[in-house]
């Protein structure tokens, strides 16, 4: 018996394709930033500075260590609010997406939670909860639970039948087969639904910082737009998209050491 | 031995439309008998090893293996799929070793064992590849080693072959009588090609659509060990005359049914 010949190449993306993607994102880059250079001087309007003063700006606020206990306090905002509901999208999606019971009585307020514009429970967080902490950790579930739940009952829900028989069919209990079968099987998809939780968890620690309780990220922009200070105000916009960038490049690590069995040409095309 | 009787099932389909897909199934498995199933589709053939496999309930009836009653799936069965149902993420030892994992057999053990049948297969130096870069006879053997490991006294194979290309077929079907000869478990084996039915079986189990139901019982004395002579086998003439006997009765039924699609009310 030789097997040999019948392995087949494992699919990978090549050196040459990847540097292609990083000089087209550096390009990208690269034009954004001289447009807004461009535009901003010609346009000369106080809330549009040219790149140049917001990155001095940016600057003047790094030396003197002010953003940075205002980002402590975000980014402590943003972990607690994601952990949570990051648990809540695993188990409450898990249980929709397998038993038809579940999925009938929690469905329709999922997709409620999903649809409603999330800080319109603003006020009701302050009221209970009060203008602390746990107001905004609460806003930033808000935002992004109900993604994360309905694509990780949709990944549960898609993995195939066959499958879950083969587990079946080898003894697997039900433990068994959600942590050893489904949910492996399911993790792709899982990601691609954490991915999105995360940039709506981002905007929900602002939104709750600007609104409910003004601390943080989001206090500085408040602040900064009462001075009138669009330099400033675009300096921590800029912090702010550092940090949704570093947090879904958190998560695409974290999704890449979990599912790397899934080939490379299934995932993205050169 | 496996003892089916009187197994009847009917299926409610989304269009509330009643499928019975078997009727009245009565048949006995012997002790390590090489048993194949063959039938036109939809005659209810995965249904019933699935029966068998404890995975599907019935409405009526009963089955029996080694005189207990099949109430679930259970560690003296195991069986090898069409699509293969290899776990993706998982290299080939963890997928040979899936059913004694789900056992709960350690490590260690398991992992000496499931080596043993990477090399029984013919798979030994791809213990770490993952299914994505195997081919699908490769990941077929994968499959059986899997099947395998866990020691069943009853091995339960659904169109096993049907996915690989006719050269990797007869490749895995020589492969499949070899390990079958030295070490004889009870196999029910679903084919749709009569050659397959017949170069494996002892009795091939003919079986007939709408209700789905056991036709007819065909023997086949051909001589055992076959796996070291499969040419010898397929000119004898008890093979060439079994395979045109089932042909015949398969191209009966499908006629038939023709027949009685044609004469119908058109919808
Ligand atoms: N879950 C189900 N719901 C409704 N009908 C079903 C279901 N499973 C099977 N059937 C019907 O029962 C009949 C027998 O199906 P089965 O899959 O056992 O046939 P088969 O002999 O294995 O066919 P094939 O050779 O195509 O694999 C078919 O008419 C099929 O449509
Ligand atoms: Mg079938």
């Amino acid at each position: 018996m030789n097997a040999n010949t019948e392995t087949r190449a494992p699919a990978r993306t090549g050196w040459v394709s990847a540097a292609g993607k990083v000089n087209a994102s550096l390009l990208s880059l690269v034009v954004a930033a001289l447009a807004w250079e461009v535009i901003g001087r010609l346009a000369d309007v106080p809330f549009f500075p040219p790149l140049s003063d917001v990155l001095g700006v940016l600057g003047d606020l790094i030396t003197d260590g002010d953003i940075f206990g205002n980002l402590l306090t975000s980014l402590g905002n943003l972990a607690l609010g994601f952990a949570l509901s990051l648990v809540a999208g695993l188990v409450v999606g898990t249980a929709m997406g397998r038993y038809r019971r579940v999925n009938a009585a929690l469905g329709i307020y999922v997709y409620a939670l999903l649809t409603a514009p999330s800080l319109v429970f603003a006020p009701i967080f302050f009221s209970i909860l009060g203008a602390g902490q746990a107001s905004i950790v609460a806003v930033v579930f808000m935002y992004s639970a109900f993604i994360m739940i309905i694509n990780t009952a949709s990944a549960v829900e898609n993995v195939s039948d066959s499958l879950i028989e083969m587990g079946r069919s080898y003894g697997a209990g039900e433990w068994q087969l959600v942590t050893r079968v489904i949910l492996p099987a399911a993790a792709p998809m899982i990601f691609a639904g954490i991915r999105l939780g995360m940039g709506r968890a981002v905007t929900g620690m602002i939104n709750g910082e600007m609104f409910i309780a003004v601390v943080g990220l989001g206090r500085m922009v408040t602040q900064a737009g009462k001075r009138f200070d669009g330099a400033e105000v675009l300096a921590i916009l800029l912090v702010i998209i550092a940090v949704a960038l570093a947090a879904i490049a958190l998560v695409q690590f974290v999704d890449r050491k979990v599912t790397g069995w899934v080939p490379a040409t299934s995932k993205e095309s050169g | 031995m496996i003892e089916i009787s009187g197994l009847g099932k009917t299926f409610i389909g989304q269009d509330g439309a009643a499928v019975r897909a078997l009727d009245d199934v009565n048949l006995t498995v012997q002790e390590n008998e090489f048993l194949t199933v063959l039938g036109p589709s939809g005659c209810g053939k995965t249904t019933m090893l699935k029966m068998i496999a404890g995975l599907l309930p019935w409405d009526q009836g009963e089955i029996a293996i080694g005189g207990a009653p099949v109430r679930g799936p259970g560690p003296d069965r195991s069986m090898v799929f069409q699509n293969f149902a290899l776990l993706p993420w998982a290299t080939v030892l963890d997928n040979v070793a899936f059913g004694l994992r789900m056992r709960g057999v350690g490590k260690k053990e398991r992992e000496e064992r499931s080596r043993e049948l990477i090399s029984l297969v013919g798979l030994s130096g791809f213990e770490s590849k993952r299914p994505g870069e195997l081919s699908g006879g490769m990941q077929q053997r994968v499959g059986l080693a899997r099947a395998l490991a866990v020691e069943p006294s009853v091995l339960l194979m659904d169109e096993p072959f049907g996915a690989v290309d006719e050269q990797t077929r007869r490749l895995l079907q020589e492969e499949l009588l070899a390990i079958w000869e030295k070490n004889r478990l009870t196999v029910v084996f679903i084919t749709h090609s009569m050659e397959e039915a017949v170069l494996l079986g002892d009795r091939v189990v003919l079986m007939s659509a709408r209700p789905g139901q056991i036709s007819e019982i065909v023997p086949v004395p051909l001589e055992r060990p076959r796996s070291s002579d499969v040419g010898g086998v397929e000119r004898s003439s008890d093979y060439v005359n079994i395979t045109a006997y089932l042909w015949e009765r398969l191209r009966e039924m499908h006629e038939e049914r023709s027949v009685v699609a044609g004469s119908g009310p058109s919808v």
